[in-house]
């Protein structure tokens, strides 16, 4: 019965019940807009950054993501790199070798990160292939007899460099000699980071060991895996796999502290969002529902005095407006997911590009996701519910011949 | 106390501030009820019955005194209690009516079975019966405000019987009703009164109810001016 008149009574007072819905369908759209907005901008962000860049998971020898070196290297990476790809939910696993030094380019020098790329795992692993937006991607490894390098696209810039230009390499062996040698550059590359292009000089794997007289070892194996929302779970099976207490098997949350922190610190802007949204609720509920008990005072009180228990009152207003948000929330829903879906599609492209964490973007794409349900769901449900407390308490505590006594 | 006093007033007094000026609408009422009895309030506007009627029933606290329902003090009972007691004892014809406006005429009267537990179907035998028994039969999916003001204190009739309580407590239940049917229904409650030995008191102005009272309670002023019982 207490179903019943909630029903009938949210029915009866139509335009009330519209305008209450209306603050709540407001509140829960723009909350599930913001989220699913944010979301979409935050995946694209770290898709674009693990993948292209830093991988899912890495693994080091201990203690190399703190303080690298050229020493630091892993032995068998071939065999280590079959365990990890066996691991369920790898996708594709590549190993990497980086070294500082000096490239040079006719009369023009510079700092440069050497970075020796496995160039059939990089293509499937980092889509290394996708990067070159000049000349031409590595020869595959089986015919690789040249010296080749690929430049950033802001390195090129410093160095001047174009394709087909040469580039001597100045750094040191790991046996302690002088490693220098002279390679062609076949192509430009841009991964989307900024800092990353104005040093990256890539080299085949092979090349770069021989130059740092590393051969057979490497300093990073990289680990793409299928789902990036299951890559705790992914990094904590590799690392039982590998069984290596010399091994550090980091995922990329730990890979790019600062990074993931900055991005952490971004989405708690979310909160406050969410506030505001209460409060649009919050404001739009109780003014509504205290007019309504006041309205019904008389209902009340005749309620009481037929023996409906305080209890029953609270929970016939409650019910009012429980019933009322969850058919927002439907609604809302309904009309959260719709916008979403198109942004998704569409996106909204930016004046100008911007960049985060050294990544640049200017289409933005929201997402659909639970997240963007659920949380103005329960914000919706939970500030709608607790702002009636304060009217169902009154109600109930209606004394029933005072009641009856107002008009 | 006797064994069947339903209702025991001890120094009943009721004041209410809500006003700027304190207005005593009952002075130390002293009264005793016994089950059965057919029993009307009466004395002019202002005089305190409703506010007596209140009192009685819970519906409102009494500044002073207290109150015994069927023998146990109302100030000892917490909300709950009340509206337990007020459910399976008591039923109340309010002189507004007083229906709730979302239920149809067949929800109302049923309401308080309702709350009582009363299985389905004989919650409806019982409002079938009722409604026959007030005139409103075939009235049953109707709304409380498409009805005339004489339906309405019919179906408020029904919902305070429907359910056998022990005691009714009626504020000028045929005040509104024309005089064939204020009548008839007095006539109902007469003979469910002598059939059942349910307690009605009732607080009125009108005459027919006078004459059929077996007791007259005249209030004036918060106070009993007198108390007749009809040989």
């Amino acid at each position: 019965m207490t179903l019943k008149i909630a029903f009938r009574n949210i029915l009866r007072q139509k335009r009330r019940t519209i305008l209450t819905a209306l603050a709540m369908i407001a509140g829960f759209t723009l909350s599930s807009v913001f989220i699913g907005w944010s979301d979409g901008a935050y995946s694209d962000i770290i898709a674009m950054f693990t993948r292209n860049r830093i991988g899912h998971i890495q693994v080091h020898l201990q203690g190399y993501l703190d303080k690298p070196s050229l020493y630091k290297t892993i032995d068998n990476y071939e065999s280590i790199g079959e365990t990890i790809g066996s691991v369920k939910g790898v996708e594709a696993w590549a190993p990497r070798v980086y070294a500082a030094g000096l490239g040079s380019v006719g009369e023009k020098s510079t700092a440069v990160q050497i970075i020796g790329i496995d160039v059939a795992r990089e293509v499937v692993a980092t889509r290394f292939n996708q990067k070159i937006i000049a000349g031409r991607g590595f020869s595959m490894a089986s015919m690789h007899v040249e010296r080749e390098a690929i430049l950033g696209r802001g390195l090129a810039r410093i160095l001047s460099a174009t394709v087909d230009s040469e580039i001597v390499l100045v750094s040191q062996g790991a046996d302690g000699s002088i490693a220098n040698d002279l390679y062609t550059i076949v192509g430009i590359a841009e991964s989307g980071d900024e800092t990353t292009d104005r040093m990256a000089c890539y080299l085949h794997i092979r090349d770069a060991q021989e130059l740092l007289v590393l051969a057979g070892r490497v300093h990073e194996i990289v680990v793409i895996v299928s789902n990036i929302n299951h890559v705790g779970k992914i990094a904590r099976a590799t690392e039982s796999r590998l069984d290596d207490a010399a091994l550090d098997v980091a995922p990329w949350q730990e890979v790019a502290k600062s990074f993931y922190r900055a991005m952490q610190a971004d989405k708690q802007g979310d909160l406050i969002g969410r506030i505001v949204i209460m409060l649009i609720v919050a404001i739009g509920v109780l003014n509504t529902v205290l007019m309504s008990v006041l309205e019904r005072t008389r209902e009340y009180g005749v309620l009481k005095a037929i023996g409906t228990k305080p209890v029953q009152i609270f929970s016939l207003v409650i019910c009012e407006v429980v019933i009322i948000a969850l058919g927002s929330i439907v609604v809302g829903a309904l009309l959260g997911i719709l916008i979403n879906h198109l942004l998704s599609i569409y996106g909204i492209t930016l004046p100008q590009e911007f960049t985060y964490g050294g990544i640049k973007f200017q289409t933005m794409y929201a997402e659909v996701n639970a997240r963007s349900l659920i949380v103005p769901g329960v914000t919706v449900l939970l500030s709608a519910t607790l702002v009636s407390l304060f009217p169902a308490l009154k109600a109930a505590r209606i004394m029933p011949a005072k009641a009856m006594r107002t008009h | 106390m006797k064994n069947n006093d339903v209702i025991v007033t001890e120094g009943v007094t009721k004041v209410y501030s809500e006003d700027s000026v304190p207005v005593e609408a009952l002075r130390g009422i002293d009264l005793a009820i016994q089950s059965g009895e057919f029993t009307a309030l009466v004395g002019p506007s202002g005089s305190g019955k409703t506010t007596f009627l209140n009192i009685i029933s819970g519906l409102d606290t009494p500044t002073e005194g207290k109150v015994w329902l069927s023998g146990k003090p109302l100030s000892s009972m917490s909300g709950n209690e009340l509206s337990d007691f007020r459910r399976d004892n008591i039923g109340f014809i309010f002189q507004g009516y007083n229906l709730i406006p979302v239920l149809t005429v067949e929800e109302n009267v049923e309401y308080i079975m309702l709350l009582q537990g009363v299985p389905k179907a004989e919650r409806h035998r019982r409002v079938v019966a009722m409604l026959e028994e007030v005139g409103l039969a075939g009235f049953a999916d109707r709304n409380p405000p498409k009805l005339s003001g004489g339906q309405q204190q019919r179906v408020a009739i029904a919902r305070a019987m429907v359910s056998e309580p022990a005691i009714i407590l009626a504020d000028e239940p045929t005040a509104n009703l024309d005089s064939k049917t204020g009548a008839d229904l007095l006539e109902m409650m007469s003979r469910l009164n002598g059939q059942t030995g349910m307690t009605f008191i009732f607080s009125t102005h009108e005459q027919m109810v006078m004459e059929r009272a077996k007791r007259l309670i005249t209030l004036k002023d918060g106070q009993i001016e007198s108390d007749e019982i009809k040989g």
